[in-house]
C-alpha cells in the first residue's frame, strides 16, 4: 500500500465539513442536496465516467447514508485525492458498500463531532482507497482501524441492549397504572 | 403488584383535605363513586408547579406564524438526542421544515419509543384516548404534567377576566360526564389549598335518586364546572341554583347556540377549550378575537398540507405542533388531525376556521364542493349539544341531532338547503351517548388527501 495523507489532515477536514454538505438530502420532493449529482461530479473531477447508479441505488431513501455520502464527497474533494488518483472500483467501493455499512452504525453528526468516529471514518476512507495514513505501516493502520471499530461495535451493542431494556421498562410502567387510575386534570379530554 | 392506596393517590393529604374527600363522598345526595384516583403529587413537586404556573401566566406566545422561535432548534436537537423514535432518524435537520411529521399512528405503534431516556419510569402514568376515529392510544404522562393543565386553564380564564379563588374548604371543580359508564372519583388539588375535585356522571343510573344530581351540585357549589356539550346539555335540564364562575368545555365542538344558553343560564363565561391528550390545552375560543387563541408559550404551531409541508401563512390545513409541556412526550411536528388556519389576535396567534378533525368537503346539488367549515357556520345557531352530518355515496345527507334538539330540525334543514341546494336531507336523533364523528362522507374526493 502506498502512503496516503496524514490522518490528522483528513480528520481536520472532516471536523470542518461546510454546512452546504450537511443540507437536507433530496428524498422524493423534500430536501435540496442531490447526493447522486455530488457523487457524479466527484467521479467526473477524478477522471471517471460520472454515471453512479452502481454506487448509489436510484431508489435510495436512507437519509443518514445520503448525508454521510455527501460528507465523504467533501473529504475526497481534496488535493491529495487528485494526486493519489484512485481508480473507479476503489471509489465505488468506498462510496457504495463501505459508507452504507458505516451509516448503519451511526449518525452523520457523530462521525463529525465524535473523535473516535471521526478517526474511524478517516481511516476507513484512506484504507478503502488502498492507502495507509502517512507515517504508519500497513499493520499499524489495520490494527488501529480495527481497534476503533471494535470499541464502536461494543458501544453500539451495549446501547442497543440498554435501549431494549429501557423500552420494556417504560411499557411495563405505563401498563401498570390502570387505564384511568392516573392523576387529576382540571378537564378531561 | 400492589394496588394503589390513598398514600399513592394523595401523598400530601392533610386532615382538611381528608375532610373534603369525606364531604364529597358522604354527602346524603352523593352519587355512587365507582373509581379511585388522585393527584399523586409529592411535596417536592409544589415549588416547580408554582414556578410553571407563574411563567405560563406571564409568558407571551412569542412567535408569529411561519417564523419558528429561537427555542425550536435546541428543542429539536435535544429531542433527537434523547428520544428513541427520533434518534433512529439520524441527525436532526437544521430547519424545522425539513423534519418529518409524526402522527397519532406513530404514537400508537410504540408509545415507549417517544418517552425521553431521562424520564424516570417510577412515576409514569398514562392517559387513554380514543378520539372519534382512531384506535385507543396510551399517552405517557406524569402527575406533574396532569397538574400543569391548571396553569393553562388559568391563562384561558384570565383572558375572560377570571382569577380562580377556590382554596381550603371549597370545591374547585366538578368534572361532568353523561355516559352509561363513566370513570368517577373524588380528589383534592394541592396547588389550590386542597380544594375539592369531583368527577361525576349525570347519567341517572349513577344516583340513588335522579333528583340528587341537582341537590349534590348545589351542595358542592363548585367554582368551575368542566364538561363537554353533552354533559352540559344534561346540566341545563337540572334545577340547579349554583353560580359557577366559569364553565370549561372540552372534547367536542360547542355550538354558539349551546354556549349562549349556558352563559344565559349560569351567568358566567363558557370557555370552549381546544384540548387533546397528546398536547393538553392548546387554545381557547374567543368570539371577540374571532378564533381560538393559543395558550401554550412553549408550543409552536404550523399549518401543514397532506404530506407535511408547512403551508403559507393564511392557508387552511392540518394543525401541526412542536414543543409542549409534557416532558414524557415531547412533540416534534405532531399532526393533530384537526384543521384550521393561523391568524393573529393582537400579539397572540390564533386558530381560525377550526374544525376538530381533518377537513371534509360536501357536494352540493349543483356539483360544487363546500367545506365542512361552511356547514359549521350554517349551523352555528343550533342549540343542539352536538350534531353530525354525513353524506352518502348517492349524495344524500343525514343530519344527526342530539335528541333534545330535534325541535331545531326545520331550522337546520333550511340552513343546510341554503348552503347545499336541493339535496335530500334526512334528520335523525343521535343514538349513542358518546362522541360522534362530526363530519363524514362516502363520496370520493370528500377529503383533501
Amino acid at each position: 500500500m502506498k502512503p496516503g495523507p496524514p490522518l490528522e489532515r483528513v480528520m481536520r477536514r472532516l471536523a470542518e465539513t461546510p454546512d452546504d454538505f450537511l443540507a437536507e438530502p433530496r428524498i422524493d420532493h423534500a430536501g435540496e442536496l442531490v447526493t447522486a449529482a455530488l457523487v457524479g461530479d466527484l467521479f467526473h473531477a477524478l477522471g471517471h465516467a460520472p454515471t453512479t447508479q452502481d454506487v448509489l441505488p436510484a431508489d435510495l431513501r436512507d437519509r443518514n447514508r445520503m448525508q454521510l455520502t455527501a460528507v465523504v464527497v467533501w473529504l475526497l474533494a481534496d488535493d491529495w485525492v487528485a494526486t493519489a488518483a484512485p481508480d473507479r472500483a476503489a471509489l465505488a467501493a468506498l462510496l457504495g458498500d463501505r459508507i452504507a455499512q458505516l451509516a448503519a452504525t451511526g449518525r452523520v453528526d457523530q462521525f463529525i463531532g465524535d473523535v473516535d468516529r471521526r478517526e474511524e471514518l478517516a481511516r476507513t476512507l484512506i484504507l478503502t482507497l488502498g492507502l495507509v495514513p502517512a507515517g504508519e505501516s500497513e499493520a499499524q493502520a489495520a490494527d488501529r482501524l480495527s481497534a476503533v471499530s471494535v470499541v464502536e461495535r461494543r458501544r453500539l451493542l451495549r446501547a442497543s441492549q440498554q435501549a431494549e431494556e429501557r423500552a420494556r421498562a417504560v411499557r411495563e410502567a405505563l401498563i401498570r397504572k390502570a387505564a384511568e387510575e392516573s392523576a387529576d386534570k382540571y378537564t378531561r379530554e | 403488584m400492589t394496588e394503589p392506596n390513598d398514600v399513592d393517590r394523595y401523598p400530601t393529604l392533610s386532615d382538611a383535605g381528608r375532610a373534603m374527600l369525606t364531604r364529597m363522598t358522604e354527602h346524603p345526595a352523593a352519587p355512587a363513586y365507582r373509581n379511585r384516583s388522585g393527584n399523586r403529587l409529592l411535596a417536592e413537586d409544589m415549588s416547580g408547579l408554582a414556578a410553571f404556573e407563574a411563567e405560563t401566566l406571564a409568558a407571551p406566545i412569542g412567535w408569529r406564524p411561519g417564523r419558528p422561535p429561537a427555542w425550536i432548534g435546541p428543542f429539536v436537537a435535544e429531542t433527537y438526542a434523547k428520544v428513541p423514535h427520533f434518534r433512529a432518524r439520524g441527525a436532526p435537520p437544521r430547519r424545522l421544515a425539513d423534519v418529518p411529521t409524526t402522527a397519532r399512528s406513530d404514537l400508537a405503534r410504540d408509545i415507549a419509543a417517544f418517552v425521553p431516556d431521562d424520564v424516570p419510569v417510577d412515576r409514569l402514568i398514562n392517559f387513554r384516548t380514543t378520539g372519534t376515529t382512531g384506535h385507543p392510544l396510551l399517552i405517557a404522562s406524569h402527575p406533574v404534567v396532569a397538574a400543569r393543565y391548571l396553569a393553562f386553564h388559568k391563562r384561558a380564564l384570565a383572558r375572560f377576566g377570571i382569577t380562580l379563588r377556590a382554596s381550603a374548604g371549597d370545591v374547585g371543580v366538578v368534572l361532568l360526564g353523561h355516559q352509561k359508564r363513566c370513570f368517577t372519583y373524588v380528589s383534592v388539588t394541592p396547588t389550590m389549598g386542597e380544594a375539592g375535585l369531583a368527577k361525576i356522571n349525570l347519567h341517572p343510573d349513577d344516583w340513588r335518586d335522579p333528583d340528587d344530581r341537582a341537590r349534590y351540585l348545589d351542595a358542592l357549589d363548585p367554582e368551575v364546572i368542566a364538561g363537554d356539550p353533552i354533559s352540559f346539555a344534561s346540566l341545563l335540564a337540572l334545577p340547579v341554583t349554583i353560580r359557577p364562575r366559569a364553565l370549561l368545555s372540552v372534547a367536542m365542538m360547542l355550538t354558539d347556540g349551546s354556549r349562549d344558553r349556558l352563559e344565559a343560564r349560569f351567568g358566567c363565561p363558557v370557555l370552549d377549550l381546544y384540548s387533546m391528550n397528546e398536547v393538553g390545552p392548546l387554545a381557547v375560543a374567543d368570539r371577540t378575537a374571532g378564533g381560538r387563541v393559543l395558550l401554550q408559550p412553549n408550543l409552536y404551531v404550523e399549518i401543514v398540507d397532506s404530506v407535511g409541508r408547512a403551508l403559507p401563512h393564511g392557508e387552511r390545513g392540518e394543525v401541526c405542533v412542536t414543543g409542549g409541556f409534557n416532558f414524557c412526550l415531547p412533540l416534534v411536528r405532531y399532526r393533530t388531525g384537526d384543521t384550521a388556519r393561523l391568524a393573529m389576535a393582537g400579539d397572540v396567534p390564533m386558530l381560525v376556521d377550526f374544525s376538530g378533525r381533518r377537513a371534509v368537503r360536501f357536494r352540493t346539488a349543483d356539483g360544487a364542493w363546500v367545506n365542512n367549515i361552511d356547514v359549521s357556520h350554517a349551523l352555528a345557531g343550533l342549540s343542539a349539544a352536538q350534531f353530525a352530518l354525513h353524506q352518502g355515496a348517492d349524495g344524500a345527507f343525514v343530519l344527526a341531532l342530539s335528541p333534545e334538539a330535534l325541535d331545531d330540525a326545520p331550522m337546520a334543514s333550511a340552513a343546510l338547503a341554503r348552503l347545499l341546494g336541493d339535496v335530500p336531507i334526512r334528520i335523525e336523533p343521535i343514538a349513542s351517548e358518546d362522541k360522534v364523528l362530526q363530519y363524514s362522507s362516502d363520496l370520493a374526493g370528500s377529503t383533501a388527501e
